[in-house]
């Protein structure tokens, strides 16, 4: 047996001395591939564990549902509470390591404290969500116990996203996800609008894959590699002169910071996430808007700071332009929304012209608020959504919310009304929450790299945005009901994740060195 | 030119086999059949419906859940080949990566098959 020690050292020395030692590697695995591979296997524990839980309850969920002895029982509620259980324990899985950096599997994966982080938030984002969309999937009338696998499927794509380190396994991860998000946006059979969400993601979405794949080609004929490591130590020298190399290796980069904006649905390529917010299943749009985003950054971030950085010129065009674009699309479109999930789409959007200018500051100071940002940002569209999913009565209950259902919250049920309140106002950046202390964070740390014209822009349309926030409250506290109907009340989890998050806001206001401390030791795995 | 014939002799073998015995084939089931066409008999596909129609006509959907499912285990087929000729190359772990992927496969025919796609009616 070897221990621990031994085996990283191992593992350097194989990714080090590859070609040398082909034969005598072959000869090992050829040995024993049970040993060689174990510290590795640890590794991935987790998603070995999700994998195989997937499989289990795909066989499980389809004998059950189709036995003629059992009488074709409904398992929707304990199918939920299975998944839930099983990302609970793969959350434990994942806590439960000791290595702080690793490369396995001939460097495909990497595993790091980002790595542990993001998949830690992953988890427990994704735990909420299926928790306060579990009463919105019996009011929808979703009844495949599919839906459950493919969120379980699309978190195994994140969680080996955030990991992978190799350019096949991030174009294998990132379909995974997609695949499994089209099909969710495409949940409600029965609705053409779902139908119609999940085709123009598709679409879409697999024209970015395309882009993203076109990308990765170019740089693997440019460069006959690709993976990351190899990529590091080819463009570690920053005197790089080779001009004919530099550009097609441009070209290439831009491809892929085409396609990531595509998925994290920056301005100028963000048209299909209103209408696919807006189309799909509203217990879809919570995990499409709360979820796939930090993986995202995180790969790309890893991607653009740590493997490319001495072409980060490339990069921060890009990057700049499509920050301040977002912003103001994402501002000024959204004053003219009377549907509450295209609101909170264009909402999105500005958000992520703020993620996209503290990403590029390019400084560690700028990495460490864009995941505070995002860490905040998720928990707060956690507790609008529940409020959103809380907002049932008989009247509306079968139908898209628009901005009018919110009227007179605040006097039906006046702690959602104080809690949406606080959530809106924090995601306008007001200061006694914790939204106010993110926005703060990026706009120093833009300022410091000497951004200061995108961050003008960024402030005065985040003036902008705080209008239409403050016409949500005001609906809120200030306009009379016009219908009278029967008020559903609201579900134990969406009243435990709308507690959980608006203390969550407060408190990280007034004492946020957790979090800081769980973002720096993120952003610090990057430089 | 001699290296070039010791590389690709195996290549150019196996064309002038393939299209001699897709001649042969084609041309004994020509030559010696009974030929009486009808409509049916000379159209595209027999079963299934024409491709080349009117847009604007129905269809049924499940021809492509078919043709999906085709492709998934046809890929398996394709994938087992190159395996099955570098078996002795890859070491048990490749042994068993592909019947792990064997294994995954085989549940997801369990689930198709259970959730009844496979039945036409």
């Amino acid at each position: 047996m070897y221990n621990l020690d031994n085996l990283i050292l191992y593992n350097d020395f194989f990714s080090n001395t590859e070609s040398i030692f082909v034969m005598f590697i072959n000869e090992i695995s050829l040995m024993d591939f049970s040993v060689l591979h174990e510290n590795h296997f640890k590794m991935i524990l987790p998603e070995v564990f999700l994998a195989t839980s997937i499989l289990i309850m795909t066989l499980h969920a389809s004998l059950v549902v189709t036995s003629r002895r059992l009488g074709y029982p409904l398992i929707m509620q304990s199918f939920g509470k299975l998944s839930i259980l099983v990302l609970f324990l793969t959350l434990l899985l994942v806590n439960n390591n000791s290595i702080t950096f690793m490369l396995t599997y001939q460097n495909t994966f990497v595993f790091d404290l980002l790595t542990l982080g993001v998949k830690e938030i992953l988890l427990i984002a994704t735990i909420f969500c299926l928790l306060i969309s579990e009463n919105s999937l019996v009011t929808q009338r979703i009844n495949n116990f599919e839906y459950f696998i493919l969120i379980l499927c699309a978190i195994l794509g994140l969680m080996f996203l955030v990991s992978s380190y190799d350019m096949l396994s991030l174009y294998l991860a990132l379909e995974m996800q997609s695949l499994c998000l089209y099909v969710l946006a495409a949940a409600k059979k029965d609705s053409s609008f779902s139908t119609e969400a999940g085709l123009k993601y598709f679409i879409l979405g697999s024209f970015s894959s395309a882009l993203l794949l076109f990308g990765i080609s170019i740089l693997y004929g440019s460069t006959g590699t690709t993976n990351f490591d190899n990529f590091y130590l080819l463009f570690a020298e920053t005197g790089f002169d080779n001009l004919a190399l530099t550009s097609s290796v441009e070209k290439a980069l831009l491809c892929i910071v085409s396609a990531f904006f595509f998925k994290i649905a920056a301005a100028p390529f963000h048209m299909w996430s209103p209408d696919v917010y807006e189309g799909a299943p509203t217990s879809s749009t919570i995990f499409f808007a709360v979820v796939p985003k930090i993986a995202l950054f995180s790969i790309f971030l890893r991607l653009s700071q740590t493997i490319f950085f001495s072409l980060e010129d490339v990069f921060l065009f890009a990057l700049l332009f499509f920050s301040i674009v977002s912003v103001i699309v994402g501002s000024f479109v959204a004053l003219r929304q009377k549907k509450l999930k295209r609101l909170l789409a264009y909402s999105s959007i500005s958000h992520v012209g703020y993620l996209l200018l503290a990403f590029s500051a390019n400084s560690l100071e700028g990495t460490q608020s864009l995941f505070f940002y995002l860490i905040v940002y998720m928990v707060t569209s956690l507790c609008i959504w529940s409020i959103v999913l809380s907002l049932n009565t008989s009247f509306n209950q079968e139908k898209s919310k628009t901005l009018v259902d919110l009227a007179s919250i605040s006097n039906i049920n006046p702690l959602l009304g104080l809690s949406a309140m606080l959530a809106f106002f924090s995601l306008a950046g007001v200061p006694p929450l914790a939204g106010f202390f993110a926005k703060m964070e990026i706009f120093v740390s833009a300022l410091s790299s000497s951004l200061v014209f995108a961050s003008l822009v960024a402030i005065l349309s985040s003036v902008v945005s705080s209008f239409y926030y403050i016409r949500l409250i005001k609906t809120m506290y200030f306009e009379k009901k016009k219908d009278s109907s029967f008020v559903f009340p609201v579900t134990r989890a969406c009243s435990l994740t709308i507690g959980l998050s608006v203390f969550f806001l407060v408190y990280f206001f007034i004492n946020p060195n957790l979090l800081l401390l769980l973002t720096q030791k993120m952003a610090l795995c990057l430089f | 030119m001699f290296f070039l014939i010791e590389e690709y002799l195996p290549i150019l073998l196996l064309f002038l086999v393939s299209v001699g015995l897709a001649c042969i084939i084609l041309g004994a089931s020509y030559f010696l059949g009974v030929q009486r066409p009808d409509t049916e008999k000379v159209s595209v596909y027999e079963c299934g419906f024409d491709p080349y129609e009117d847009s604007r006509n129905k269809f049924d959907v499940r021809f492509y859940l078919i043709a999906i499912l085709f492709i998934v285990f046809d890929l398996e087929a394709l994938f087992l080949f190159p395996w099955a000729v570098s078996l002795s190359h890859v070491s048990a772990m490749g042994f068993w990566t592909m019947v792990d992927f064997l294994f995954e496969l085989a549940i997801g025919f369990v689930y198709v098959w259970k959730i009844g796609a496979l039945e036409w009616e």
